[in-house]
């Protein structure tokens, strides 16, 4: 493999910033992505790590900030950009009324996909992700994590470099779960790249080669795991920098059942 | 127990005034309203009095029977939000006939109740003719109460209850505005009777029908008992107790089986091919036209549009023709107004989206694709209806020629709308029905935005089509003027139809994220 700081951060983000009248969202975030990694994204709630991906993926408009995407600018050259990514947005609807093999023939087609591509993929996704019954179903009808299930195959259904994943383990089974780690470290290993955000601190450390912690709209740390969680967990290193933990007083008298 | 459900009704009362004052204003018109009818039945009721007692028991059954009737219809119909929900209360461990009691019981409290507790004491005024008469009247002006206002209740709880899937509530609601667009040829029957003649014999067959069921029985068994007919009294009596009797019994069920029944969502429906995905090319614009098309036809919002459309003519040439205008000149009405509307639906289809439309921004869909998509579904009933509708209209007006301007009149109209939806559905977005929500149901804080941008898709489409439609209207005196209406309608149309597209979709190409953000806050 060559060795090219262009080509291989695949993901370049710089100085990105938005915020909401006074309210400062994401604060000077920069950030870089080596290619053929998994790279995880933690935060409390309400940190702006929605609001950075949305950003990432050219869904929000930032107030400042570059983002490349394998050398493209999402926000000045977005075709290129777009093309090698691949989005899974926390809490936007999906097209509901159509049914599961209509969504992933609708996001297959929009992405330039051929109708026998997007058929043969279909039916691999479908299998991947346990979905072979339900696909002739509204999406409207499905459990939350089926919905999570067919909108992470549509993302992927174009095969782009680049998979931003938000929340994509969210009210997803531990089955289920199993097998989506296990396609996305064969993506990884194959050369693609994954970006996503969690809150389960023990997922991130099992399969992220490299973390960024966000809080209050900043980077507080990042680099590769071992470098950012040094010979604690995750969750300590991660509790620590977040603000430590609020100490459980004045809650005895949830000890005193009542009948 | 019972205080406090009787409390907790009380504070869920006075708590409706404690909204946002348009909702205050809302509630108090609903209660003026109410007492009008309740004040205005109660001086119709006295004045029954005075009347002879056939008659006023024919009005009496009548009317009573329609009321008992808007009672239990009304729940179903609408789908009263209900927040004394049986379920609501199923964590408490309360046994479940002591809680249908308990919410039997704050049913008594409210408008409604207090209405036709009103109507129903003022019935015994009419029957104050005598000790038998008054003793029936009193026995019924109580079960009339007990029927409604327990046959409200089943009924709300019955549609909360069977109308909880997703699929049976949006046919409801389509079968609701199906009923109420029929309503208006049964009036215009009920009013071409001859009342001076005919009526007081046709309203004597209804109350005697209607006195003998569930819903008249209680009001005749008075009006029985004042022309001397204990026996038949007795008997109306035993009916409309009889009914109260499979009221309760249906409520002590129906309580029994919500609070086990947590959840109830139909067996959701398989589809096995691809759909209108199947049929139309893989290319962007016709996929967002196949997944348009798709929601046409199984998203109750577009649906109920789709209904709504064909009616407006129709309400318009009703109303004409009663006002007196030549049947002929009508022919050539509903064709230009179906295609006025149907050009007009999608002028706030990104709305409609919600924040689905994060797959477009994500996909990087061109603004073109995405606007002539958007389009193809109604050009696809729009074309064939114009094709079909203008000879078919033009010899029922009695000239074939006229088909070429009403040709060119409908065409450009249908394209100016639908170039004029194109640009402000890119442009002017502003909120509505959220998908999977009562098509009948207002968003929040739409306001004056809505409406002006309502007006100026409609208002801008109207006037562009003025030339082509000044030259049809001259056509009809002078034929000279038809083909050039035809050609000018087509023109005009298909410039503001590609211009209309070019600019709304350059609009979309530009604004996406803003577009997407709009959405989100809506």
């Amino acid at each position: 493999m060559t060795v090219d700081r262009e080509t291989d951060n695949v993901l370049v983000v710089e100085g990105l910033r938005k915020s909401y009248g006074n309210v400062v969202a994401v604060d000077d975030i920069s950030l870089s992505v080596l290619a053929g990694t998994i790279y995880g994204i933690v935060g409390p709630n309400g940190a702006g790590k929605t609001t950075t991906l949305s950003m990432v993926t050219g869904l929000l408009r930032p107030d400042a900030g570059t983002v490349l995407v394998h050398g493209a600018n999402v926000w000045a050259d977005p075709v290129a950009a777009k093309r090698n990514m691949g989005v899974l947005p926390d809490r936007l609807r999906l097209f509901d009324r159509l049914t599961g093999a209509q969504l992933l023939h609708y996001a297959g087609t929009l992405r330039g996909l051929d109708r026998t591509t997007v058929a043969s993929r279909s039916a691999d996704l479908a299998v991947a992700f346990g979905l072979e019954g339900s696909l002739g179903r509204l999406v409207t009808d499905y459990s939350a994590g089926m919905t999570k299930k067919i909108a992470l195959a549509s993302a992927m259904i174009h095969s782009p470099r680049l998979l931003i994943l938000d929340e994509p383990f969210e009210a997803v089974d531990p089955v289920s779960a199993a097998n989506v780690i296990e396609i996305l470290q064969r993506y990884a290993s194959a050369g693609g790249t994954v970006v996503l955000s969690s809150h389960s601190m023990d997922l991130i450390q099992r399969i992220c080669d490299s973390v960024a912690i966000i809080v209050g709209g900043e980077v507080l740390a990042s680099g590769t795991m071992r470098e950012v969680r040094g010979f604690h967990s995750l969750e300590d290193r991660f509790v620590e920098l977040a603000g430590g933990r609020k100490a459980a007083e004045g809650m005895e008298w949830l000890h005193s059942f009542s009948d | 127990m019972a205080a406090q459900f009787l409390g907790l009704k009380l504070r869920l009362l006075a708590n409706t005034f404690r909204r946002s004052p348009w909702q205050i204003v809302g509630v108090a018109v609903a209660l003026v309203y109410g007492l009008a009818a309740a004040f205005l039945a109660v001086a119709a009721l006295t004045g029954l009095r005075l009347a002879d007692a056939d008659v006023a028991g024919d009005i009496v059954v009548a009317a009573g029977s329609l009321v008992v009737l808007g009672f239990l219809l009304i729940p179903l119909a609408f789908g009263v939000d209900d927040t004394l929900d049986p379920r609501r209360f199923g964590q408490f461990g309360i046994p479940t006939t002591r809680l249908a009691g308990l919410l039997a019981m704050t049913a008594f409290i409210g408008v409604p109740a207090l209405v036709i507790a009103i109507v129903a004491v003022a019935q015994v005024v009419t029957w104050s003719r005598g000790g038998g008469p008054t003793f029936f009247a009193i026995v019924s002006a109580a079960v009339i109460v007990v029927t409604c206002v327990l046959g409200a209740r089943v009924t709300t709880s019955l549609a909360a209850f069977v109308l909880a899937s997703r699929r049976a509530r949006e046919l409801s609601g389509l079968v609701t505005l199906i009923v109420l667009v029929s309503i208006a040829p049964a009036l215009a029957a009920i009013s071409s009777i001859d009342w001076q003649d005919d009526g007081p014999a046709m309203l004597a067959r209804v109350s005697d029908a209607a006195g003998w069921t569930p819903l008249g029985a209680a009001w005749a068994a008075p009006a029985h008992a004042a022309v001397g007919e204990y026996g038949a009294a007795v008997l109306a009596l035993l009916i409309a107790l009889g009914f109260v009797a499979v009221l309760a019994g249906a409520w002590l069920l129906l309580v029994g089986r919500m609070l086990v029944t947590p959840h109830r969502e139909s067996r959701p429906r398989s589809y096995a091919r691809l759909g209108w995905f199947r049929w139309l090319p893989a290319s962007t614009a016709w996929t967002v036209a196949a997944r348009s098309l798709t929601y046409w036809m199984r998203d109750s919002r577009y649906r109920v549009q789709l209904v709504i459309v064909p009616v407006v003519p129709l309400l318009m040439i009703v109303i004409l023709l009663i006002s007196g205008v030549y049947w002929q000149n009508l022919a050539l009405l509903p064709l230009p107004v179906i295609c006025l509307f149907l050009g007009w639906t999608i002028h706030n289809d990104i709305a409609g989206d919600s924040t689905a439309l994060w797959m477009h921004v994500a996909a990087n869909v061109s603004g073109l694709a995405d606007r002539v998509g958007r389009t193809i579904p109604v050009l696809a009933l729009g074309i064939p209806l114009i094709a079909i509708g203008a000879p078919v209209s033009a010899s029922a007006y009695g000239d074939p020629d006229v088909a070429w301007s009403l040709v060119g009149v409908s065409s450009c109209i249908l394209l100016c709308g639908l170039g004029i939806s194109s640009i402000t559905s890119a442009s002017f977005p502003y909120p509505t029905v959220r998908p999977g929500d009562s098509p009948f149901s207002q968003p929040q804080a739409s306001g004056g935005v809505a409406s002006l941008v309502q007006s100026l898709a409609f208002g801008a489409t109207v006037l562009l089509t003025l030339p082509a439609l000044l030259l049809g209207m001259y056509g009809l005196i002078d034929p000279q003027l038809t083909m050039r209406s035809f050609w000018v309608g087509l023109a005009v149309g298909l410039v503001v139809f590609v211009g209309g597209a070019l600019i709304g979709g350059a609009i979309f190409s530009r604004r996406a994220p803003e577009l997407l953000a709009f959405t989100q806050r809506s």
